[in-house]
């Protein structure tokens, strides 16, 4: 019987990088090829942003609010990451769809790893949430809006929105290699859109009590949206771009290994 | 000649449901194998076990010596699927998608378009290279789907349910296509099918699947000359059906047949069928049409498992 060179050579891991990229490309193109699907997702975060700064400019002069000339600064990162919400389920359902009309077999037919096959999906959406970070910062600097922290502040807002995609992203891959259905996964949508509406996005917990605000504390979006609001608004901090690239690697790597033991269990045994 | 594809007492359950029951298969090089079954058979659950895509509940499955379990990353590289329904991404272009599987074979760019452009025009789709398939024809998106499962010139080729909703002349263009794999490169090719005509036209031998089990394996015309007799089929007043059936069993043994017809498997032939009319006239039995037909593959899955295949699908609709 033939044997099996199971070493791990350089050509080995070129095709795993070669077959990354062209998935994640395969991604990025049939999302934009569907604008449709893709613009709603930057113009309602947009939408919902100016509306807030118009209704609620006056909350500003709240005491305990954080300081801020416009509530514009104040509502960068959750408009970001509002706008990666309604993105990143996108690969979960596309991967839905592939296991649906059974392109995903075609996929675990050849010989690819099914690492690439996972975050080839949502590379490909990150890469396209990465752009949609930069539209929204040059929206709301051409509106006035400012970031305390500079280009590197930019930087790991933009990093932010991208790994936040491979979380989500990871955890509707999850949900769809289970169900194989679009459907399922498509519903879960608002369950995040909720998340972010219950966390420190548009409203700081100081001025948050009772059970909301310990429900805000708890809530992981408030974790990383705390760090990268004081970016924006206080200035340039170490930690606080390490907490939330922080928080949101370990999330990203974790979520990544469950969604391939997922799908590995699924082609297992009964 | 050597065995490539193997399989040794192969079951798949889903949960309480034994989709496949106890499989041994051997394949040689070269060979067009055909496995032909109704809807639900197992034929699905089998391809898919031996592409590496679903692991066996028991027993062992070996493609081109390669374990499909435990070495299931060299069996993909010798093997090319398209499966039921040519799953290709619609939003993209045969030449994206060409590149896309070359990639995932670890063809380099170069080599990639030059098979690549050369596949396309063997299944004639050099013309429709840029256009998004979403614009495809049924009969393109399955020839479309035969190139890319060939882009790393694979040994072995499974295919299943290859021409399942194509018009004939696709379903022919797919099948000469099918043939001059085998016949110029060798392939050895592994089809599912539903349709006798199919498994009669492409396959060197046949398995009938049925519940799971293999009801008959061999050479289609070996398996059809040992359904010695010849089928008469002949249709009546529904009144009339008991009693011509009857009749016709003191001419040979009973053959299932559709409802509202009698069927007997005629012992000797054509010779004895002046013989039959006068046995149902004499009965006052009114024949509306009658028809005598040579053994087919259908008479050897109708002898194996008691049903027919052929007109299933149109008496379930």
């Amino acid at each position: 019987m033939n044997k099996v060179d199971t070493t791990t050579s350089p050509r080995v891991i070129k095709n795993f990088f070669s077959q990354t990229i062209v998935l994640a490309q395969r991604s990025l193109v049939s999302e934009l090829r569907q604008l449709a699907t893709v613009l709603p997702g930057l113009l309602f975060p947009l939408l919902l942003a100016f509306t807030y700064t118009e209704q609620f400019e006056r909350v500003l002069s709240l005491p305990g609010f954080p300081e801020v000339d416009s509530f514009l600064d104040f509502l960068l990162p959750a408009t970001v990451l509002q706008m990666v919400s309604f993105g990143a389920s996108n690969s979960g359902t596309e991967l839905a769809l592939d296991i649906e009309n059974g392109f995903m077999d075609r996929l675990l037919a050849s010989p690819v790893a099914r690492v690439p096959v996972l975050i080839g999906r949502v590379g490909g959406s990150a890469l396209l949430a990465g752009i949609k970070t930069v539209i929204i910062v040059l929206v709301f600097l051409a509106d006035g809006a400012q970031i305390a922290s500079g280009f590197a502040g930019f930087l790991v807002l933009t990093l932010s929105a991208c790994l936040l995609v491979v979380v989500i992203g990871g955890l509707s891959q999850i949900l769809a290699i289970r169900s194989g259905s679009q459907e399922v996964v498509g519903a879960t949508f608002p369950l995040i859109f909720v998340m972010i509406f219950m966390s420190s996005a548009f409203f700081p917990t100081e001025l948050m009590s009772g059970w909301f605000k310990q429900l805000a504390e708890f809530n992981p979006m408030t974790w990383i949206i705390d760090p990268l609001r004081r970016l924006m608004i206080v200035g340039w901090s170490w930690s606080d771009a390490a907490t939330a690239l922080g928080i949101l690697l370990l999330g990203s790597v974790l979520i990544t290994g469950a969604s391939v033991r997922t799908l590995h269990k699924k082609l297992g045994r009964p | 000649m050597k065995t490539v594809i193997e399989t040794r007492d192969l079951v798949r359950k889903f949960g309480e449901i034994v989709a496949v029951d106890g499989i041994d298969l051997a394949v040689s090089e070269g060979e067009v194998f055909g496995f032909l079954g109704p809807n639900g058979a197992g034929k699905s659950t089998a391809i898919r076990m031996l592409t590496t895509l679903l692991h066996p509940t028991s027993g062992e499955i070996y493609v081109s010596g390669f374990n499909v379990v435990t070495e299931a990353a060299d069996v993909r590289k010798v093997i090319g699927v398209a499966l039921q329904d040519a799953a290709i991404d619609p939003l993209m272009t045969a030449n994206e998608l060409i590149r896309l599987q070359a990639v995932l074979h670890g063809i380099s760019r170069s080599e990639a378009k030059e098979r690549g452009g050369e596949l396309l025009e063997r299944v004639g789709l050099s013309g429709a290279a840029t256009r998004r398939v979403s614009t495809y024809s049924g009969g393109m998106r399955r020839r479309l789907d035969l190139a890319l499962s060939l882009i790393h010139e694979p040994r072995i080729l499974f295919l299943d349910e290859p021409t399942t909703g194509l018009d004939p002349t696709s379903r022919e263009a797919l099948w000469d296509e099918v043939k001059r794999l085998n016949t110029e490169l060798g392939t050895t090719v592994f089809l599912t099918t539903q349709y006798l005509e199919e498994a009669d036209q492409l396959a060197h031998r046949i398995a009938i699947i049925d519940a799971g089990r293999i009801a008959r394996e061999g050479i289609p015309k070996e398996l059809k000359e040992n359904i010695s007799s010849p089928t008469l089929r002949v249709d009546v007043e529904e009144t009339d059906l008991v009693q011509a059936q009857a009749v016709l069993d003191s001419f040979g043994d009973r053959r299932p047949a559709r409802e509202g017809r009698a069927a007997v498997g005629l012992d000797g032939g054509a010779a004895r069928l002046a013989e039959v009319i006068r046995a149902l006239d004499e009965a006052g039995i009114s024949v509306e049409h009658l028809e005598l037909d040579a053994p087919s593959l259908d008479d050897v899955f109708a002898d194996a498992t008691g049903r027919r295949l052929e007109g299933v699908e149109e008496e379930n609709e």
